[in-house]
């Protein structure tokens, strides 16, 4: 029985029950690997290391959660001796000497880390376009993206090559390629997952979260994956709960709240109409709809896109030639050295970021755009705080549309920057968030955004399950068939 | 922002580029600056500005030696090494 499109807690069931080995299991993963060669998914694979620790749970049984399961790792996490490159030249040939804790967690879980998955360089991408490794192809159509900047991740776990994948959101990068693709993924709480060994970008935005087939599967990564880290100092001390324990909860009586002003006339006719099918099937799972105000929430782009890139400035500068990452041949002194270093180890769209934000950073400018932004990110947060008086969670579409065309965006950044129009908001409030698959238009996967309350995962995953128990969208396969 | 701006910042940034691409990334910046400057129509008198979700102090761990030294490993990651040191251009004459 073909491995593909299983989710989780199918393959777990296929092993225990011994209808397939774990060496089975893993070379059939790569098999799936090498038929979708064409996605450019992965930038490197593990097959050695995993083909081996296969063999071993094959000789020693595991009762660990994750024991035997292959997973696709966002090539953005730190992976002890397993090239990480961040989609960048600049660390094109760097090897960590040590792995992410999120990483570890979920490689304690037994887990299997088959490789290491495409992305936008250092993350700053909607379309997984601007890799140093080449474009990703979404599954669901020839020359279509499928998003960013966790495409690859979305790509393998559409292509029913891994149940699941790891990736990272720092203004949706998980949600958005999540809904391109026709799968389901969640960003936790800012500071639910440890962000040590995580190659930062925005270190008050990033997250890190699971991108799976089913709700049930993004609760079963999140259980490994989060963890209070001493190693980084704004990960949360909190309990952390069984997170499937609630999924088969009744949501009757739920409070939604949908945004008034998210303009969803501006949106094509046909995914305003898979929105609307889906509010109406939660009222037959008898939700309620109550409409709320964020006044804020129309500047979290530009707000964003003072953050992110002053963040992004300060963190990148670390990259400079020195102590690992690439070098420029021949550097006639110190200062050639880091300029020449830089300008050919980073892309076009991570040294436009780097500038943005060393100029919202710069003497003068601070005041007008960095401190401005972090005052509106306040009245941001703000408005979120209240809205969660009134309901339990908000629910939104994640994406203006389906997957688009590599480079259809064309040459106007902001274009591609109001891809995540409605997935920044949750990032710049720290709140968690999800994509779940809810329709289909032209042969395109769509996903709804569920926004949950502080620390609230459970409820977010548990309103996503009972859709997924009812509805048969993410059980869609890019085939044409129902896995 | 002009190209002076632009060339100023990118010394800060220790970034450079090619001249013939100098007019389409002062254009492309001149853009972002502009979608951003909305929000300056926004009134955020006595509003303390978000510098992270959380608020809340960071913990602190104790000051103790919980790492090997690995030298070698972090020596061996470097663009130039000898077996003590990273190798940059020389700096003092």
């Amino acid at each position: 029985m073909s491995i593909q499109f299983k989710t989780i807690k199918e393959l777990k069931k296929m092993l225990q029950s011994k209808e397939i080995s774990n060496k089975e299991m893993l070379e059939d993963t790569f098999s799936l690997i090498e038929d979708n060669k064409h996605l450019n998914a992965f930038i490197t694979l593990n097959k050695e290391a995993s083909l081996k620790k296969a063999e071993n749970l094959d000789n020693n049984p595991s009762e660990l959660p994750l024991a035997g399961i292959p997973i696709a790792q966002k090539d953005l996490f730190c992976t002890k001796d397993l090239r990480t490159t961040c989609g960048s030249n600049m660390l094109s040939n760097f090897i960590p000497p040590y792995s992410a804790t999120v990483i570890e967690n979920l490689e304690k879980a037994g887990c299997i880390s088959v490789g290491k998955t495409n992305m936008d360089e250092f993350a700053m991408g909607s379309s997984t376009e601007t890799s140093f490794f080449g474009n990703t192809e979404n599954p669901w159509g020839q020359g279509l993206v499928p998003g960013g900047s966790s495409g690859g991740s979305a790509s393998a776990v559409a292509a029913g090559i891994v149940p699941a994948a790891s990736g990272t959101d720092t203004g949706g990068s998980i949600r958005q390629p999540a809904s391109l693709c026709g799968i389901t993924g969640l960003k936790p709480t800012y500071g639910r997952i440890s962000r040590w060994g995580m190659i930062a970008f925005a270190s008050s935005l990033d997250q890190a979260g699971p991108m799976a087939r089913t709700a049930e599967d993004c609760a079963l990564m999140l259980n490994e994956m989060c963890s209070h880290d001493s190693k980084d100092t704004t990960s949360l001390d909190e309990n952390i709960p069984d997170f499937t324990k609630n999924l088969n909860s009744s949501i009757r009586g739920i409070k939604i709240g949908l945004v008034k002003e998210f303009d969803l006339s501006k949106l094509d006719s046909d995914v305003v109409k898979v929105f609307e099918e889906s509010k109406k099937h939660y009222e037959s799972l008898g939700a309620e709809f109550v409409e709320i105000s964020l006044p804020n929430i129309t500047l979290s782009v530009p707000t964003y896109y003072v953050v992110a890139p002053a963040e992004c400035s300060s963190n990148l500068s670390r990259f400079d030639g020195v102590k690992f990452g690439r070098r420029c041949e021949n550097p006639k002194d110190l200062e050639d050295l880091y300029v020449r270093s830089r300008s050919e180890g980073f892309g076009d769209e991570v040294k436009r970021r780097i500038l943005i934000g060393s100029y919202v950073l710069s003497a003068g400018f601070y005041d007008a755009y960095y401190k401005k932004a972090q005052q509106v990110r306040r009245l941001i947060k703000n408005d979120f705080v209240a809205a969660f008086e009134k309901v339990d969670v908000i629910m939104s579409p994640t994406t203006r549309g389906t997957a688009f065309k590599a480079g259809s965006m064309g040459n106007d950044p902001i274009q591609m920057y109001l891809e995540d129009l409605f997935t920044i908001p949750a990032n710049l409030a720290g709140l968690p968030a999800m994509s779940v698959p809810n329709g289909i238009v032209n042969n395109k996967p769509l996903g709804m955004q569920l926004i949950g309350n502080f620390l609230e995962e459970s409820k977010i995953l548990q309103v996503a399950h009972s859709y997924q128990t009812s509805t048969d969208w993410h059980l869609k396969t890019p085939n044409g068939e129902i896995s | 922002m002009d190209k002076k701006t632009v060339r100023t910042i990118a010394h800060l940034s220790r970034l450079t580029f090619e001249e013939k691409n100098e007019e389409k990334i002062t254009n492309d910046l001149n853009n972002i600056i502009k979608f951003v400057d909305q929000l300056n129509d926004v009134d955020t008198a006595d509003i303390e500005p978000l510098t992270s979700p959380l608020e809340k102090t960071a913990k602190t761990r104790s000051d103790n030696v919980n790492a090997e030294n690995r030298k070698e490993v972090f020596l061996n990651n470097a663009p130039s090494s000898n077996e003590d040191y990273i190798l940059v251009p020389r700096v003092v004459e």
